[in-house]
C-alpha cells in the first residue's frame, strides 16, 4: 500500500495520537517521511544527546555540530533502524558516540592550545568576582571537569550519561548497549580514577 | 560514602547543573527544513518509480492487446539480397524497364516514396492523399537499375 494513502495517514495519526508511542514507532515514522513523527523524536531526545556531546567534549560547538549530525543521520537511516538489534535508545547513543568520538579526534592537535586560553579566561573571570572561596571553588569544578575530559573514552561516557546526565544504571546499559553490571564496574573505576586526579590536582596547589 | 567520593559527586552535580542543556531552538528549524526538503525529494522519487511502472504495464498492456509486433520497417535505401526463387514477376514494371536486359541477379530496396509517384508508374492514386508517404520496395537489376515496384502492406 502507498505510504501516502488515506489508510496510512489514519494509521500513522492514531500512531502518534496514542498516549505511548514509542520510539520505534516514532523512527518507523519518521522513515516514512512523518513531519511531526520526527519532531516528536527529537524535542524527547535533543537535550540528551546534546547534553551527552557537550560534556564528551566539553564544547558546545560539537555538541551542536554533534547534535545536528546525530538528528540528520536519524532522518537519512531511520529505515535501516531493527529493533531486533537494539533498543531506539542504543541506536541513538551508538550514532551520538561515533559522532562526538570522531570530532575529538578531529580537535585533539588543537586541544592543548585551547586548554591554555580557557584556564586564562577562567582565572580572569575568577579575579573579577574575587572571593577566596569562590576561586576555591571554581578552581575546583575546573580541574574536576578537565579530569572528566581527560578520562579514556569508555570510562567518560559512563561519568557522563551517570553522574552528569542522571540516568540510572539500567538506562546507561541500554544507551551504551551493554550489560549493567559493566557500567556498574566502569563507573567504579572513572570514580576512583577521578579522585585520583583530584587528589593530585589538590596536592600540586599546596 | 568517603569524603573524597562525596565531594567528587557534589563536584559533578555543580558540572551537571552548569552550561545548556538543550540544543539552540533555531537547530529544530534547520533541522525540519532539512526533513521537509528531503521528504519532498523522497516523494517525488515514489511519483516517479510509480509512474514508470504505470507506463511499463500500460506499454506492456497495449503489446498484448495488439499483438506481436511487426518488425521495423528497414531504414531507407537499406539493401538486401533477393533470394533466388524472388522473382521480378512479383513487382509492378516499371515503364523504363521494358528495353532493359533481364534480371539475373537483383537487389530489393525499401524506400518511403510519396503517394503521387505512384500515379506516374499507374498506380491508382486518392489525390488528396499524393504528398503522403508510401513504404514501397524496389527491385534493382545486377546493373543498378530499377526493374520493378510493388507496395509493402
Amino acid at each position: 500500500m502507498p505510504i501516502n494513502s488515506p489508510n496510512a495517514d489514519r494509521r500513522n495519526k492514531l500512531m502518534l495520537e496514542s498516549p505511548s508511542h514509542s520510539d520505534d514507532d516514532l523512527l518507523r515514522l519518521i522513515a516514512k517521511g512523518h513531519e511531526p513523527a520526527f519532531v516528536e523524536f527529537y524535542r524527547k531526545h535533543q537535550g540528551s544527546v546534546y547534553r551527552f556531546a557537550l560534556h564528551m567534549s566539553g564544547k558546545t560547538e560539537i555538541a551542536e555540530e554533534v547534535t545536528q549530525e546525530v538528528f540528520l543521520t536519524v532522518m537519512g537511516v531511520a529505515n535501516q533502524y531493527d529493533s531486533k538489534r537494539g533498543s531506539a535508545v542504543s541506536y541513538l547513543y551508538g550514532i551520538t558516540r561515533n559522532f562526538v568520538l570522531r570530532c575529538l579526534e578531529r580537535e585533539r592537535p588543537y586541544t592543548a592550545a585551547l586548554e591554555e586560553v580557557e584556564n586564562d579566561q577562567a582565572a580572569a573571570l575568577a579575579d573579577e568576582q574575587d572571593p577566596l572561596g569562590e576561586l576555591e571553588r571554581n578552581e575546583r569544578i575546573e580541574s574536576l571537569r578537565k579530569a572528566v575530559l581527560a578520562l579514556p573514552p569508555a570510562y567518560r561516557e559512563v561519568v557522563v550519561l551517570c553522574d552528569l546526565n542522571e540516568m540510572d544504571y539500567a538506562q546507561a546499559a541500554v544507551a551504551l548497549g551493554c550489560a549493567v553490571g559493566t557500567i556498574r564496574s566502569r563507573l567504579h573505576r572513572a570514580r576512583a580514577l577521578l579522585m585520583e586526579k583530584m587528589r593530585a590536582a589538590e596536592r600540586c596547589a599546596v | 560514602m568517603n569524603a573524597d567520593e562525596r565531594n567528587l559527586l557534589e563536584g559533578l552535580q555543580e558540572i551537571a547543573s552548569e552550561g545548556p542543556r538543550q540544543a539552540p531552538l533555531s537547530m529544530e528549524q534547520r533541522l525540519l527544513a532539512e526533513f521537509r526538503k528531503r521528504s519532498r525529494v523522497r516523494r517525488a522519487r515514489i511519483w516517479m518509480s510509480a509512474a514508470g511502472a504505470g507506463a511499463m504495464a500500460a506499454a506492456i498492456a497495449v503489446m498484448v492487446w495488439i499483438g506481436p509486433l511487426r518488425p521495423e520497417p528497414r531504414a531507407l535505401q537499406q539493401d538486401a539480397v533477393v533470394q533466388a526463387d524472388e522473382t521480378a514477376a512479383d513487382f509492378y514494371p516499371l515503364p523504363d524497364a521494358d528495353g532493359l536486359p533481364p534480371v539475373e541477379s537483383a537487389m530489393v530496396v525499401r524506400v518511403q516514396l510519396p503517394v503521387s509517384s505512384l500515379e506516374s508508374i499507374g498506380f491508382p492514386v486518392n489525390q488528396d492523399r499524393d504528398s503522403d508517404p508510401v513504404e514501397a520496395e524496389v527491385l534493382l537489376g545486377q546493373d543498378g537499375l530499377a526493374r520493378g515496384v510493388r507496395l509493402v502492406e
